[in-house]
């Protein structure tokens, strides 16, 4: 009976605690995919929420690791707890979402990385492959077997598109230079990623890219005295003689600004149907480097700025001096250059982007192409 | 013909490097299912002993000594499993499935503050661990046919009535079989933090303990062909990438699962095993005047 007494009164005091924190603040919910502990994706995101927390009138809520297929009572909860706004963090959670979105018309969802939208939904995405090209400048000019190893995590449009920009870098500064591809069917399975990587380095490859969330890459890598770039995350630490540069993400930009817009009044349950977030380099939700203002790791630069190459635009020049062209071009407002910029044809030579055409998001979005200098199994690839 | 030797020779490396936690994890196993007790945590002592080992290893400075600590947080997480499955005779599935989602979630607690933390001392992947563990397998496979240890386990697991009647303690073996079965669990996790990655991420055991458990039932349970097992996955595992050159990546994901339980599976045939079948009396706690 005392223990009674004593959780009720613990659960009134909890409630009122609660209560009285959260009255003048907007709510906003978030729902993970995985653990907030993957040093990876979901990682990312949380950290982001922690930031908007910080500058912003809002109270935060969170669930972590979410089946796909079980997103909507989850939102439910969130609802049920107060939440106005709620994020979804996955691909696999669009379809709940836009269920849960017609089922709450009142509430306000944004799902990252869909395609579908609602009067109260909203999509966003933060997405690489400008970065991943300046990485493939990078990775061209220091390969030494001219041969580059990338550990894939599933052959989808997203992947094969980082993979794409990040082979076309690589041949602008070495035709020679082949990027050679595994597949682990996973977005965290350090063994999985381990021995693809023993593979690619038996096959010869000495510098490393990568789509897995776990450093597995650069640190098997690195123990062979071998190259890489970070992936996502700041995982520059794990190797720091050996890791090039990166990409990391700022979710926070996204979130920041559109919770904002939602306080000002400016985006509400009503409008949101054709408000979709593309961000990039030029609106820095995505940076260069493998930790977080280091855009290129220093003991590299003298290499970079040695490797000299010909090109159309800007003459004979270091590949030290082109990425950082090409990252102003592309952080500039507007943007003055795009890495899938035509003619570009895939590696069977059909002509994918024509002369004077830059693609399109909806292109970028379900391109299933390989660029040329890709090498190894390529699922769905067109004819 | 020198190119092929190399092949062999990689992958005969990764081979050992792969096989080792799993090897270590799959002799704790067939040591606790002979005793009678099917314990499916080994996911879950896997990845405390991960975070164990890598623990001690960062503040200590001495890999073997977190491989130490492994092992006693392996046997400990174990000895919950033999509380709840031979003392409380409880369902020794759920104990076990329990245990790997305790295993899970606690590693990830407290992991926390260890993630992205650097090893300066490591141990190499084939090294001292590897051969220890092919030297554990022949020794416990000296013990389980050739001593009379060997005998009170195998019979606990098949007939432990009669091993109760001539006043062997069955509570006793199975405890024992089960905490050895966690040590080495740990030990196999603890191996992947130290050596293999080296490194501690949540999650990072990925499903290796269910490979080790599967090893310990197509090896039908004898500690020599579990060698086989898990030296045989270790390598196909790897060769699944090497051969996406020339094989589409779907169907090799799966060539070392196919592949390892077709090889035991049909070794298994050859009439080795003494015993036909699983252990007689796997699975059921055991009270005496029951049947």
């Amino acid at each position: 009976m005392r223990i009674l007494r004593a959780c009720l009164a613990l659960i009134l005091v909890l409630a009122f605690a609660a209560g009285g924190a959260a009255q003048a603040k907007l709510k906003v919910g978030f729902i993970y995919v995985g653990p907030i502990g993957d040093y990876g994706w979901t990682h990312a995101h949380d950290q982001a929420r922690r930031i908007v927390e910080q500058k912003l009138p809002v109270q935060t809520m969170y669930v972590e690791s979410v089946p796909e297929a079980q997103v909507q009572p989850f939102i439910e909860k969130l609802i049920q707890q107060g939440a106005r706004v709620v994020f979804t963090t996955s691909f696999g959670f669009m379809d709940g979402t836009l269920e849960m979105a017609k089922r709450y018309p009142t509430i306000i969802f944004g799902h990252a990385s869909g395609f579908k939208r609602h009067h109260n939904m909203f999509t966003y995405m933060a997405d690489f492959y400008q970065v991943y090209y300046l990485n493939g400048l990078m990775a061209g000019a220091l390969t030494r077997s001219h041969k580059i190893g990338y550990v894939g995590a599933f052959p989808i449009p997203e992947v094969k598109r980082h993979i794409d920009a990040f082979a076309l870098g690589v041949r602008a500064v070495n035709p020679r230079a082949t990027v050679h591809v595994r597949w682990i069917f996973s977005w965290f399975d350090p063994a999985k990623a381990k021995e693809a990587t023993e593979a690619l380095i038996a096959e010869g490859a000495d510098v490393f890219a990568f789509t897995e969330d776990s450093p597995t890459v650069i640190q098997v890598a690195a123990r062979r005295n071998l190259l890489s770039f970070s992936h996502y995350s700041p995982m520059q630490r794990f190797a720091p003689r050996h890791v090039i540069s990166g990409q990391l993400v700022h979710w926070e930009t996204i979130y920041l600004d559109f919770l904002a817009k939602v306080l000002s009044g400016r985006y509400n349950a009503e409008n949101l149907a054709d408000v979709d977030y593309w961000w990039l380099l030029a609106e820095k939700a995505v940076e260069l480097g493998g930790e977080f203002g280091v855009p290129i790791n220093p003991i590299f630069v003298d290499r970079l700025k040695a490797a000299r190459v010909q090109t159309r635009e800007f003459g004979r020049i270091s590949v030290y001096d082109l990425v950082n062209r090409r990252l102003a071009q592309m952080s500039a407002k507007p943007v003055k250059w795009d890495p899938f910029t035509g003619p570009i044809r895939d590696r069977n030579g059909v002509l994918r982007v024509p002369a004077g055409k830059v693609m399109t998001v909806a292109e970028l979005t379900t391109m299933e192409w390989a660029a040329p200098g890709v090498v190894g199994p390529w699922p769905k690839e067109p004819k | 013909m020198e190119a092929v030797v190399t092949w062999i020779a990689e992958t005969l490396v990764r081979a050992l490097a792969l096989g080792t936690p799993l090897l270590w994890a799959a002799l704790g196993e067939v040591y606790a299912e002979r005793s009678g007790v099917v314990n499916l945590g080994v996911e879950g002592m896997m990845i405390l002993g991960a975070f164990a080992a890598f623990a001690v290893a960062q503040t200590f400075g001495r890999p073997e000594v977190g491989l130490l600590a492994a092992a006693g947080v392996g046997g400990l997480a174990a000895l919950l499993h033999a509380f709840v499955a031979v003392t409380l005779r409880a369902n020794q599935y759920v104990s076990g499935l329990a245990l790997t989602m305790l295993g899970l979630g606690l590693s990830a607690l407290l992991g926390r503050r260890w993630e992205g933390l650097p090893l300066l001392n490591t141990l190499p992947e084939v090294s001292g661990v590897t051969f220890g563990g092919v030297l554990l397998a022949v020794l416990l496979w000296f013990v389980l046919y050739h001593t009379a240890w060997g005998v009170a386990l195998r019979s606990a697991g098949e007939a432990p009535a009669a091993v109760d009647a001539v006043g062997i303690n069955v509570a006793l073996v199975r405890y024992l079989a089960v905490v050895l079965g966690g040590m080495l669990a740990g030990v196999g996790g603890g191996f992947l933090s130290v050596a293999y990655r080296p490194s501690w991420t949540e999650g990072m055991t990925a499903g290796l303990g269910w490979i080790a458990i599967a090893i310990a039932i197509f090896a039908a349970w004898d500690p020599l062909r579990a060698v086989a097992g898990a030296v045989l996955f270790g390598g196909l595992f790897h060769l699944s990438f090497r051969l996406q050159t020339w094989i589409p990546p779907e169907p090799l994901q799966l060539m070392p699962f196919a592949v390892t339980i077709l090889v035991l599976a049909a070794a298994g045939r050859g009439g080795a095993r003494r015993w036909g079948g699983a252990p007689e009396a796997l699975g059921l706690p055991y009270s005496r005047g029951e049947p």
